[in-house]
């Protein structure tokens, strides 16, 4: 049955699925929430401002909405899709919820101690793909991805499997709710990068890297942002920079770590952990490996004046 | 055996060669490293990056292709792009990132000294147009607007004086790169006192003047051991790029000129004496005590049509951008010479030489209803090598040019190549593996190994295979279009500045990725 039909055959305006308070969710407690709100009228006091630890996803199908998502402004249009990361908020000011139609899914997805985020044990991702869209999602720079529609089309068909249940459901619903965080990050990435333009692509990575140089990148994480396959990733990187993309990612690591080191208020520690070198030694291996110094010693070298 | 190792910090990137005695290529590597445009008109490179980029790209050169071999480096020849600036305090340590040639903040600056009459005896003493790019105003600029990084300064140097300086802890500049600083007076090669006055420092400010075959102090220990290298490895302070893909393409000697297409471009000619010129079109700078290279400098090359590609390129399929280029040029052959008529002005990016304008901006002129496309796409090209022409043609005015040669990634695709034969109407020579820089350093090492007697001697050894010969009707064609392309850049002045006026007024300010230039 369609989702359109079930509204239909249920003379409902909406779906609304809360886990613990609908049994269709009984099995699925990483689906806090999911479902479809047609609104005909303006409605006050509704809208409240909320703010979660689970990633939130709202498409909206038909009319104007006018949101904030934490603390900005957004006017949001049918074939839009607002993304709210865990800990931020989600409200409109007074509380008004706008005319018009959206679906949208709470996902639980888990927060590690180091502030990653990461996909639980139901999703059919891998570990480390899990952790590169996580890390893509934490790396949105607007939460609004302006015509999307797929994202809508995916929590519809989640809907449709929960109310049908039939034979197999379980998987799909857990297979969809994966498939849409794969839709997302894909076009998170994918906006404004195309083949067109590798070096504009390349340097948004640049400078992503260096705002989150302590980050231990993969390559996967890396490939991502580029909006790329690991395979291809590779390949372009090499052949626009002459690197591979861990061997240019350490070359700017150095850079900066030099750059540090000439500073003498930071401790070399915090250099290697800034730079993102797992611990001092493995920083000054790789350090003197390149450049023939120690850290300590290149430092006391450029600052006899001092 | 021996190798002589060349190092060529460039615009978008390092590149590494080792030429065996013989001139013959051992093994070569690039890395590229970003520059960064925090401000629409600033063009900035991270020095430390630069140099971890080339000790990485030196490191591994070595250990594929040298060590393996049991090859003895006898020199590693340092060669550079002109007109950058970087600060450094007393300890040589960088205040802030350099400032590329690119760079062009000083806009105001230099359009004020370009109208006074000392602007015209720096350039007469200098060699250098009185342009942003120029180290004389970047470093006015500094003084002016960012005084506390001035007050810190304890030296200007370009980014190969840093380079070296990390490699062997001496402060030097080549005449070459110190000829393009617009500070140099290259008639006595001394700082030129009236052109410190105007930036406002003594010459301890900057490093010291060395000739291009100066040895600039000894590797550190540090990175023999790292590099396997002995401590009696030379490092030559080397030339300016500009000044040795003249040299490397043997443009030593009457009757000869080069054009160099990468994303800018020039035409260059070498003699020694130097080129005059009431209009400040052209740049004189030195490779030796009595060698000047001179000519001529475009913001618009490659990059013009690398922008064309991006716009109206095939990306249906997943064709990088050179494949996309070279469908491109396949379409614009199938256009005779002078597309029928279409003209392109290319001044997208502003112009340097010949008409020294930075408000112009780019024109299609001349457009009917049978143009179709690939018009347009011919259009461009032709537009683009127009404009070197237009340059070689007023070098011409001063030296009689009777062969050329062409470099540069741009400059050697076969189909401009044949195209700047038929404008020129005359035999243009190249080599298919363009490398002219860091061949041009390969035989400034050999010179002073003493393996050629002077640079006269190295140049006449040089020898570009490829030969494309004019044709006469293109030529025909070509000369009847050009003198209107010609008009059109002169004569559209007061359009440019109008409507470069109102883009900026009606400009979103944003911070751009791409390099701005003048």
């Amino acid at each position: 049955m369609t989702t359109e039909a079930l509204l239909e055959e249920r003379h409902m305006n909406q779906i609304e699925l809360q886990h613990g308070r609908s049994a269709e969710l009984h099995l699925f407690p990483h689906i806090p929430e999911v479902g479809i709100k047609k609104n005909g009228s303006i409605q006050l006091n509704t809208f409240l401002t909320t703010t979660t630890e689970v990633l939130r996803i709202y498409c909206i199908m038909e009319g104007r909405f006018e949101w904030r998502i934490d603390r900005q402004s957004y006017v949001l249009y049918p074939g839009d899709t607002a993304l709210i990361l865990p800990g931020a908020s989600l409200g409109s000011d007074n509380s008004v919820l706008d005319i018009g139609t959206f679906a949208w899914i709470h996902i639980g997805i888990q927060k590690q101690e180091n502030g990653r985020i990461q996909p639980g044990k139901w999703s059919g991702l891998s570990e480390s793909e899990g952790a590169a869209i996580g890390k893509v999602l934490l790396l949105t720079s607007s939460p609004v991805l302006p015509r999307f529609s797929e994202a809508g089309k995916t929590i519809k068909c989640i809907c449709t499997e929960l109310f049908g249940q039939e034979i197999g459901y379980q998987a799909r619903v857990n297979h969809q709710v994966d498939e849409l965080l794969i839709q997302v990050t894909r076009h998170m990435t994918k906006q404004g990068h195309s083949g067109r333009d590798f070096p504009k692509t390349f340097m948004h990575l640049e400078e992503v890297l260096r705002r989150n140089l302590s980050h231990q990148w993969t390559v996967e994480e890396m490939a991502a942002l580029a909006g790329m396959g690991t395979t291809l990733f590779n390949e372009r990187v090499k052949s626009y920079s002459g690197f591979s993309p861990i061997n240019y990612l350490i070359n700017i690591r150095i850079s900066e770590a030099i750059r540090l080191l000439k500073q003498p208020e930071i401790s070399v520690t915090d250099i290697a952990l800034d730079t993102g070198f797992y611990s001092s030694q493995h920083f000054s291996t790789t350090f003197k490996k390149l450049t023939g110094y120690r850290p300590s010693e290149f430092r006391k070298n450029h600052l006899r004046n001092k | 055996m021996q190798c002589v190792i060349t190092i060529e910090l460039g615009t978008n990137g390092v590149r590494v060669f080792a030429f065996d005695l013989d001139g013959r290529v051992i093994g070569s590597m690039k890395g590229y490293h970003p520059t960064f445009h925090t401000e629409p008109d600033y063009s900035e490179q991270d020095p430390e990056q630069i140099f971890i980029t080339t000790l990485y790209l030196l490191k591994n050169l070595l250990n594929e292709y040298i060590h393996p071999k049991k090859y003895k480096v006898a020199s590693i020849c340092f060669c550079a792009s002109m007109h950058s600036v970087l600060a450094v305090d007393k300890n040589g340590n960088p205040l802030g990132h350099a400032i590329t040639w690119a760079d062009n903040r000083a806009r105001r600056e230099a359009q004020e000294l370009r109208g006074s009459a000392l602007g015209k005896s720096l350039y007469t003493a200098t060699g250098t147009p009185i342009h942003p790019m120029s180290p004389l105003l970047k470093i006015t600029w500094i003084r002016l607007h960012d005084k506390e990084r001035f007050a810190l300064a304890a030296k200007f140097l370009s980014i190969k004086s840093y380079i070296i300086h990390q490699f062997t802890g001496e402060y030097m500049v080549d005449y070459s790169i110190a000829s393009a600083t617009g500070l140099l007076n290259i008639h006595d090669i001394t700082w030129e006192k009236d052109a410190l006055k105007y930036a406002g420092i003594t010459p301890d400010r900057l490093p010291d003047l060395a000739p291009v075959f100066t040895s600039a102090g000894r590797l550190k220990k540090a990175f023999q051991q790292s590099l396997s290298l002995p401590a009696d490895t030379k490092i030559l302070i080397g030339s300016s790029d500009g000044c040795l893909a003249t040299l490397g393409d043997g443009v030593l000697g009457e009757g000869k000129a080069t054009i160099t297409i990468e994303d800018s471009g020039a035409v260059r000619v070498m003699g020694p004496t130097v080129l005059k010129d009431e209009q400040m079109r052209f740049f004189n700078y030195l490779l030796t005590e009595n060698c000047y290279v001179s000519g001529g400098p475009t913001n618009n090359g490659g990059n013009i049509f690398d922008w064309f590609t991006r716009q109206f390129g095939d990306f249906s399929h997943p064709y990088d951008i050179e494949s996309s280029m070279q469908l491109l040029i396949e379409e614009a052959s199938k256009v005779p010479a002078g597309s029928d008529g279409l003209l392109f002005l290319p001044y997208l990016l502003g112009e340097r030489a010949p008409i020294w304008n930075a408000d112009a901006r780019g024109a299609y002129f001349g457009l009917n209803i049978k143009h179709e496309r690939q018009h347009f796409v011919r259009a461009t090209i032709e537009g683009i090598l127009y404009e070197m022409y237009s340059i070689g043609k007023i070098l011409g005015e001063q030296r009689d040019i009777k062969s050329l040669s062409v470099n540069g990634t741009f400059g050697v695709l076969p189909f401009w190549t044949q195209m700047m034969a038929d404008m020129f109407n005359r035999p243009v020579r190249t080599r298919q593996k363009s490398h002219s820089v860091s061949f041009g350093a390969f035989l400034l090492s050999a010179t002073e190994m003493g393996i050629y007697k002077s640079l006269d001697d190295a140049a006449r050894t040089v020898e570009l295979p490829d030969v494309y010969r004019p044709d006469k009707q293109h030529h025909a064609v070509y000369s009847d279009y050009f003198s209107i392309f010609e008009k059109l850049s002169t004569r559209l002045s007061e359009e440019f500045e109008a409507i470069s006026t109102l883009q900026r007024k009606h400009a979103i300010t944003q911070p751009s990725l791409i390099p701005i230039k003048n």
